[in-house]
């Protein structure tokens, strides 16, 4: 066994220092833009949705959200219950808002848009928002008659709602139509950019100023809780069930159904780009080495005259379509990690869902190499096998 | 050297080939004996099958019916693991137009069997290296078939029949592409080779083959020509 594969390892090395060195660098090459392709593509759309994910959780929902009993319009109790929830471990943070619907308005120009209201210390602990400031400044616990506008309703920052923004600057007064039907006059404190559209086309005032709008205190409409981890929410959910909590609890991931067709459809683009760049790379090391068998057919005959096995003729094709394979492999991961993912670090893509990079994780990387080297076994294999299946005859003295 | 044993025994053996609808027997029952030490050369015109009959000899086709008995066994119908094995062990095969891998030097060439024997490398480079300079080319080992003489390149696929130091080596019109002078070395080595014990079966043109064989079969027609065979 061990002496077969010496030998097969032989006779490939021979073969391929024969062989054209630039044809086989120039093959290498195509192997490693055929993983590079596979790598980036994958990484690419798990840039993206992580993205996405990353700006659901940090800029609208956070982790848990926490809603009000079935027929009830608000939690109650707001205080108590938020104590409560801080006490579990692993609880980083919690903002109850009331979330409502207004219409804003500002000289000729109006649109309806959400409006929440935060107390923006707690708020901190749970979004990213205050980090995304584009002018003005954030709001104080103590604002009154302060709004702050995502650049969607602000406009004059190039929005992708430009044409339904209010065209507003930091300073400006804008009036706000509540759903209630309470009116008031907003001064325009900060406009913030958090790369996310559906973030951008809030509103936020302070708890205090909306509780004085709907006339209520110590209620919310929802309670956003941010935990240490991602992806554990199942855990806390269960962990507040336990502790009587009787509103509705749901993870981020229930009011990511946008998020969710994106990666379900990037998932599927993946997978058929990948299984076109595995085709791309089968039918190429298959040609290459039929090619080869073709024009060594009587090289294969003779080995098979002076008693060479032809498991081991088979076995040094394989070699050289996997010695291919394997350069391309290292030649891809070199390109990947010292060019590609560098310049997507300084360049992020970006999307209506956010600044995307590559997300390259080393068990897809593993899972594209192991792909490719399979492909590479199979399509040596079979050209080599046909070549071993002519009669000695016929493959040395045959047409 | 000549012994009464035989070393391959052919039974009535027949290969067929089919050309479309055309069936032509190229080799129609013949039966012979090859006794062991045997210089022996095949001969016949062209067509005659005296290439087939070697090509079957050598296990590189199968019968359409009949047997070779080698040292006992019939090996016309082994699998095609024991034929390789048997061309590796027990046959030494030389081609008319020598048949060496190009890509390989010369002592490549001829230690291949005996890597693919599994023996270690000191083992098949010395054995490499001595039927070289049996063979009188030891000083073109490192060469590659291109840059050797006809002459040259038919030494060195001789060396490689001998590499693992087969009883029977199987000659196909070995000096065909050879000038007189070289033709004449190639067949003086065959006779020190058989004076030394191996078997040599030669497919040959040669008119004047009888001073260096110890016997002659001669074929026409697919058949032997003589009817019975062997003949001294």
């Amino acid at each position: 066994m061990f002496n077969n594969v010496k030998l097969s390892l032989f006779l490939a090395s021979k073969s391929m220092m024969k062989g054209s060195k630039s044809t086989q660098l120039l093959i290498i090459f195509i192997m490693s833009l055929i993983f590079v392709n596979l790598v980036f593509i994958g990484s690419i759309f798990l840039g993206v949705t992580e993205a996405t994910n990353n700006q659901v959780i940090n800029s609208l929902y956070s982790n848990v959200v926490i809603e009000p009993k079935k027929d009830e319009k608000y939690i109650s109790d707001v205080y108590s219950l938020e104590q409560k929830i801080k006490g579990v471990p692993g609880v980083v943070g919690i903002s109850s808002q009331y979330v409502t619907g207004a219409t804003l308005s500002y000289k000729d120009k109006h649109g309806t848009w959400t409006v929440r209201s935060i107390d923006p210390d707690d708020e901190m602990k749970v979004t990213t928002n205050h980090n995304y400031l584009i002018a003005g400044k954030y709001l104080s616990k103590l604002d009154k008659n302060e709004i702050l506008l995502g650049k969607e309703i602000a406009g004059g920052y190039g929005g992708d709602l430009e044409y339904s923004s209010l065209g507003v600057k930091v300073g400006d007064s804008v009036d706000v139509l509540f759903d209630n039907g309470v009116k008031k006059s907003f001064r325009v404190k900060g406009i913030f950019d958090a790369n996310f559209i559906q973030t951008n086309t809030m509103a936020y005032i302070s708890q205090k100023e909306m509780e004085s709008v709907v006339g209520l205190e110590d209620k919310a409409s929802q309670m956003l809780v941010k935990t240490r981890d991602n992806g554990n929410e199942d855990r806390y959910i269960k962990q507040f069930l336990e502790m009587g909590i009787k509103e509705e609890i749901k993870p981020w991931t229930v009011y990511a159904g946008m998020v969710k067709n994106i990666t379900n459809s990037f998932d599927m683009i993946a997978m058929m780009i990948s299984a076109i760049g595995l085709f791309v790379a089968v039918i190429t090391i298959f040609i290459i080495v039929y090619t080869s068998t073709i024009s060594k057919r009587r090289q294969i005959g003779i080995l098979r005259a002076v008693g060479i096995e032809e498991s081991i003729i088979i076995q040094s094709y394989i070699f050289q379509a996997m010695f291919i394979v394997i350069c391309g492999i290292f030649i891809g991961l070199i390109i990947i990690f010292f060019a590609i993912k560098p310049w997507f670090i300084e360049h992020p893509l970006k999307f209506p869902i956010g600044l995307a990079s590559l997300l390259i994780l080393p068990e897809r990387v593993s899972m594209n190499a192991i792909s490719l080297i399979i492909a590479a076994l199979a399509a040596g294999f079979i050209p080599s096998w046909m070549a071993v299946r002519k009669t000695i005859i016929d493959a040395i003295w045959g047409e | 050297m000549t012994g009464d044993e035989k070393i391959i025994e052919i039974k009535n053996l027949s290969r067929i080939y089919a050309m479309g609808e055309v069936k032509v027997r190229a080799l129609n029952n013949v039966t012979l004996d090859i006794k062991r030490g045997e210089f022996a050369a095949i001969m016949g015109k062209s067509g005659s099958g005296k290439s087939t009959l070697l090509h079957q000899l050598g296990l590189l086709d199968a019968p359409t019916s009949g047997e070779i008995v080698f040292g006992g066994k019939n090996i016309s119908d082994i699998s095609e693991s024991e034929k390789a094995r048997f061309r590796l062990l027990k046959f030494g095969y030389v081609f008319q137009e020598y048949a060496l891998l190009p890509e390989l030097t010369a002592l490549e060439n001829v230690y291949l069997p005996a890597m693919a024997l599994g023996r270690k490398k000191e083992e098949y480079l010395k054995a490499g290296t001595q039927v070289l300079e049996q063979v009188g080319i030891s000083e073109q080992a490192d060469k590659l078939p291109a840059l050797l003489s006809g002459g040259q390149q038919q030494r060195a696929a001789i060396a490689r029949a001998l590499a693992n130091d087969p009883p029977l080596l199987l000659a196909d019109e070995p000096t065909g592409n050879l000038d007189s002078h070289t033709s004449e070395a190639i067949l003086q080595l065959f006779k020190s080779l058989a004076a030394s014990g191996k078997t040599i079966v030669m497919v040959t043109h040669e008119r004047d083959i009888t001073t260096w064989v110890s016997s002659v079969v001669k074929l026409a027609d697919g058949k032997v020509a003589n009817g019975s065979g062997l003949y001294d």
